[in-house]
């Protein structure tokens, strides 16, 4: 114990108070510090605070109560705010009555519609599963917001009481709705604590979580339970979400992002301490006020004020002490007989695949919507931006697929692939320097997962998101980095095995083998030790341990690898792009698409890769249609597919987990001349319907012999003797 | 000077004290037992050992080195290893494969991909599962698939094996084949094997045990052979009766 900490949380503190001092010094604006002009800071902070904790709230609510970490929280925060805006400024409603629509009547609604439909089946599903069906949700969510109110009309949602009107404070006002933000934040909190803490229904609600079946049977009804935590989190996030438009505007992906400095709030309690994930909250309004008033980070760092977050939630994990491993979970959806892809297999499904591209880009294959002669610049950038997507969803099968660990930020480690290319092949593209680019992102992916290796499965997943919003608030946006200035290409033409490969087409080849290479590196890893010891991490940690793997060393290493992938990956994305604009290529929004995309596909097979095609391709699909003058209702159909198509599809890994190739494959494989094993499988599988149904034990009507050998294959202690007459009637 | 033991081991989770100065010693060429009611810290026991919980006080030590704080994959390696009494196999890959992972993790076989095969199979063999080997585990029935969690502490080439409720799940039979299969294990001198057993079924642990440790409300009451443990007074008290115990004695009579 130093200073009655314990050494990590002491380590950490030190870290960041020498972090934050450094900073500081070097990036002191100058500017005089009067007691007018800081406490006026300090106000701001903690109103942000305020509003941060409210959020944070709602999050841990959830979390200690259902157990399911709510990444769509910022959104429903989103749409209500873009309710509230419909009814009081565009209706004219009055903004209680207003706020009471949609904070206690449509929100509470919200929560109770998703429990039911959806939360409630996510008790025993795994980690993978639950947080990628909240981020559907957050991303479907936002879709229908810009497809409601289209994002052309300017909105403001007032503030409450105007903004003219508060406290007097000498140098600067206080507006009420600041004041009240304030008070209900707190209120909120205090209110939330007494609850979970003193009241029946709050420790039925924590008890539920721990153990359903005996809080059950002590009288709590846990599915009441799970819809109450959803609907005070839904309202939680609708009032933070309507509190904090004025301030920020109405604009869904700022307003969504806040949610991730929720997380960092929540980090700080550890997900599961409402007091100090409001500290946290109020910690992180300070610094983030304080930053933007005191330091000034000149023209290379100009968002890294906005960086806080992903810094706390740094630290914070650095501080938190080392888990227990987890133990397994029920695993859903197991087939008898499990079988991994053969060698030759991989071979040939790797040939067809680039058969199949030769063909495709020769103009050899028309699919009646592709022009075969013309196949012009337009068509072959979408293939080539598909296989670019395509390339990066590969990096997450070892990774979310077999070790069942989460990576929000595969377009980080593409980006920081890209600038590794940049720097070093930039003049020649010289495309073996992509091999070094491989080797220099393992370790970035290793650095990554460090520090949350030895935590809980969420905190790797908020760890990498904070990475990319780091990277793209501090990394990327540096000139140095990412050159932005002037037109015309700054990613040279890949050039491999003395062929400069500048035309789209050749290009498009080249990708589609490294595509084939990575799928069969895959096939072959699957088989290996290594993928068996992935996949053994993700069914039980515990076990894993006890054998002798060591699990936090395994986990760094998966990321590892994925990270290498992805920044190989990277590297032909930013060809195809030619040009990267900095921030807004490697976007956050994005990379949940491609993670929900291969999560929907069916993220442990190297196939679901192909998937992520379908992004691309239904744009280029769109392209073509309205070149064609066909602008009517398939443009409709084919945007509404792109926008929703992924979530909607992730939203189905709830009752299929395993994913829409894997079900395509079972169907698929008994085509296949050598797949004897899929023929039976399902020959078993029918056998097993044509048995008769066992009626309640005989009590109905005695057994016949049928129903004795079906009971006693299904106790496993089928013999030889077939009993002549049905026992029952041998009885009587 | 024994080959495992804990000393005065205390583990306190809140208010409950689950393991209050509890010492046992296992040592090699026997099966050592470890019994007590429901709720007695016989697993948080095993975890403690296993190093999957850090105890409030007291010393873990294997073959004469303190391992209190060495980690769980650590202690693995140094041998040993265990099985779980609520299943911890891994569910998605087939039986051979489990057993693989930890003949991997523990054979010099780097590469040698048909020897690491042979020795799953010897395993699998061993704990009679040879017919089930390519099925995936979490479709298996609980006793065969406890069984896969045997053969893979097998396959760790333990000196000292942690048994947490083996027969449970299993029939008659079954059980009785494994009791043979673990005075085998013992009474090879090559093998240099300890074993500590933590089991409910009485004529199985009579049966198979030199030594018995009984575990109530977190403290030993009794320490000594079959015999002993079931003439101590506090142990009958412990069980209420000590039916379970009669029973127990019968069925070792026969």
């Amino acid at each position: 114990m130093i200073l009655g900490l314990r050494p990590p949380v002491a380590f950490a503190a030190l870290l960041a108070g020498v972090a934050a001092v450094v900073i500081a010094i070097f990036n002191w604006k100058g500017a005089p510090v009067t007691s007018e002009t800081f406490l006026v800071t300090t106000y701001i902070g903690l109103f942000l605070g305020a509003l941060w904790a409210m959020y944070a709230t709602g999050l841990v609510v959830v979390y200690t109560t259902t157990g399911v970490f709510n990444f769509a929280q910022g959104a429903i925060g989103v749409f209500s705010a873009f309710l509230y805006w419909e009814l009081h400024v565009n209706r004219g409603w009055h903004s209680i009555l207003a706020l009471f629509v949609v904070v206690a009547m449509f929100a509470p609604a919200l929560g109770v519609l998703l429990d039911v439909v959806i939360m409630r089946r996510l008790r025993t599903a795994s980690l993978v599963v639950q947080l990628m069906v909240t981020v559907a949700i957050m991303v479907l969510l936002l879709s229908v917001v810009g497809d409601i109110w289209e994002a052309d009309t300017p909105r403001r949602v007032p503030y409450l009481f105007g903004i003219e009107n508060g406290i007097d404070l000498g140098p600067s006002q206080l507006p009420w709705h600041r004041l009240i933000v304030f008070l209900v934040a707190i209120a909120i909190a205090v209110a939330m604590r007494f609850l979970l803490r003193r009241t029946r229904i709050g420790t039925a609600m924590r008890a539920v979580v721990d153990n359903r079946e005996l809080a059950a049977l002590n009288g709590a009804r846990p599915n009441v339970v799970s819809s109450t935590s959803w609907a005070l989190g839904s309202m939680l996030g609708a009032l933070g979400g309507i509190l904090i438009a004025p301030e920020l505007g109405l604009d869904p992906a700022t307003l969504n992002n806040v949610v991730i400095i929720a997380f960092a709030a929540a980090a700080f309690g550890a997900l599961r301490n409402l007091p100090m994930a409001v500290v946290g909250a109020m910690l992180i309004g300070l610094l983030r006020a304080h930053t933007g008033a005191w330091l000034d980070f000149g023209p290379d760092y100009r968002f890294a004020h906005l960086a806080v977050a992903p810094l706390i939630l740094l630290f914070v994990v650095i501080a938190l002490p080392q888990a227990r491993l987890e133990v397994g979970r029920l695993a859903h959806h197991l087939r008898r007989h499990e079988r991994y892809t053969k060698w030759w297999e991989g071979l040939i499904g790797c040939g067809v695949v680039i058969l199949l591209a030769v063909a495709f880009s020769g103009g050899w294959l028309d699919f009646g919507v592709w022009d075969p002669g013309a196949w012009g610049s337009r068509e072959l950038n979408s293939a080539n931006e598909a296989m670019a997507f395509a390339l990066i969803g590969l990096s997450l099968v070892p990774l979310i697929g077999w070790a069942g660990q989460i990576n929000f930020a595969p377009l980080a480690f593409a980006g920081f692939g890209a600038f590794v290319y940049l720097k070093l092949a930039g003049d020649t593209g010289n495309g073996y320097w992509i091999i070094v680019v491989g080797l220099l992102c393992a370790p970035l992916g290793a650095l990554v997962a460090l520090p949350a290796a030895r935590l809980r499965g969420l905190y790797l997943a908020l760890m990498t998101m904070a990475f990319a919003q780091a990277m793209s608030l501090i990394f990327f946006p540096h000139s140095w980095v990412m050159p932005t200035i002037g037109v015309g290409r700054q990613f040279p033409h890949i050039e491999l095995f003395g062929v400069t490969f500048d035309d789209r087409r050749g290009f498009f080849l080249v990708m589609v083998s490294v595509f084939a290479i990575f799928v069969y590196g895959l096939v072959l890893l699957r088989r290996s030790r290594y993928g068996r010891r992935w996949m053994a991490i993700n069914d039980s940690q515990a076990a894993a341990a006890t054998l002798g793997v060591p699990v936090v060393w395994t986990k760094v290493v998966v990321y590892a690898v994925s990270a290498s992938m992805a920044g190989i990956a990277g590297v032909f994305w930013a060809t195809v792009s030619g040009n990267v604009d900095s921030v807004q290529g490697f976007d956050l929004l994005i990379g949940f698409n491609i993670v929900l995309l291969v999560a929907a596909a069916g993220v442990s097979i190297p196939m679901a890769g192909i998937f992520l095609i379908f992004i691309p391709l239904f744009t280029g699909l769109g392209h073509r249609l309205e070149d064609a003058g066909n602008v009517g209702y398939l443009v409709t159909l084919l945007d509404i597919m792109t926008t929703y198509g992924p979530g909607l599809m992730v939203l189905g890994m709830v009752f299929n987990p395993r994913g829409a190739i894997f079900e395509m494959g079972r169907g698929f494989a008994p085509i296949l001349p050598w797949r004897s094993d899929a023929r039976a499988e399902i020959a078993a599988e029918n056998a097993q319907k044509r048995e008769p149904e066992i009626g309640e034990l005989g009590i109905e009507r005695p057994f016949t012999p049928e129903e004795v050998i079906a009971i006693d294959r299904r106790l496993g202690i089928l013999d030889d003797v077939v009993p002549k007459e049905g026992y029952g009637t041998s009885r009587s | 000077m024994a080959l495992l033991e804990a000393e005065n081991v205390v583990m306190r989770f809140g208010g409950v004290v689950a393991l209050d100065d509890a010492s046992v010693d296992v040592d090699p060429g026997l099966v050592t037992g470890l019994i007590g009611p429901n709720g007695a810290g016989k697993t948080t026991l095993f975890n403690v050992v296993t190093g999957l919980l850090p105890p409030t006080s007291g010393r873990v030590r294997f073959d004469g080195v303190d391992i209190t704080r060495a980690g769980v994959a650590k202690r693995s390696q140094m041998g040993i290893a265990r099985t779980f009494q609520k299943l911890e196999a891994f569910n998605t890959l087939s039986a051979f494969d489990n057993v693989r992972v930890a003949v991997e993790k523990n054979h010099r076989t780097k590469w040698k991909h048909q020897r690491v095969n042979d020795v799953a199979h010897e395993m699998l063999g061993k704990v009679g599962l040879d017919d089930v080997s390519d099925v995936t585990v979490g479709t298996l029935p609980t006793g065969s698939a406890r069984l896969v969690e045997l053969a893979r502490a097998l396959a760790c080439r333990p000196r000292v094996l942690l048994l947490d409720e083996p027969s449970s799940g299993l029939n008659e039979e079954e059980t009785s084949s494994i009791g043979q299969l673990l005075l085998e294990l013992v009474a090879d001198k090559d093998n240099d094997l300890a074993v500590l057993l933590v089991e409910h079924d009485m004529s199985f642990v009579m049966g198979v045990c030199t030594r018995i440790h009984v575990l109530d409300f977190g403290k030993i009451i009794a320490v000594g052979t079959p015999m002993e443990v079931q003439g101590n007074e506090a142990v009958r008290a412990a069980y209420l009766g000590g039916d379970e115990f009669r029973a127990g004695y019968v069925g070792v009579g026969e």
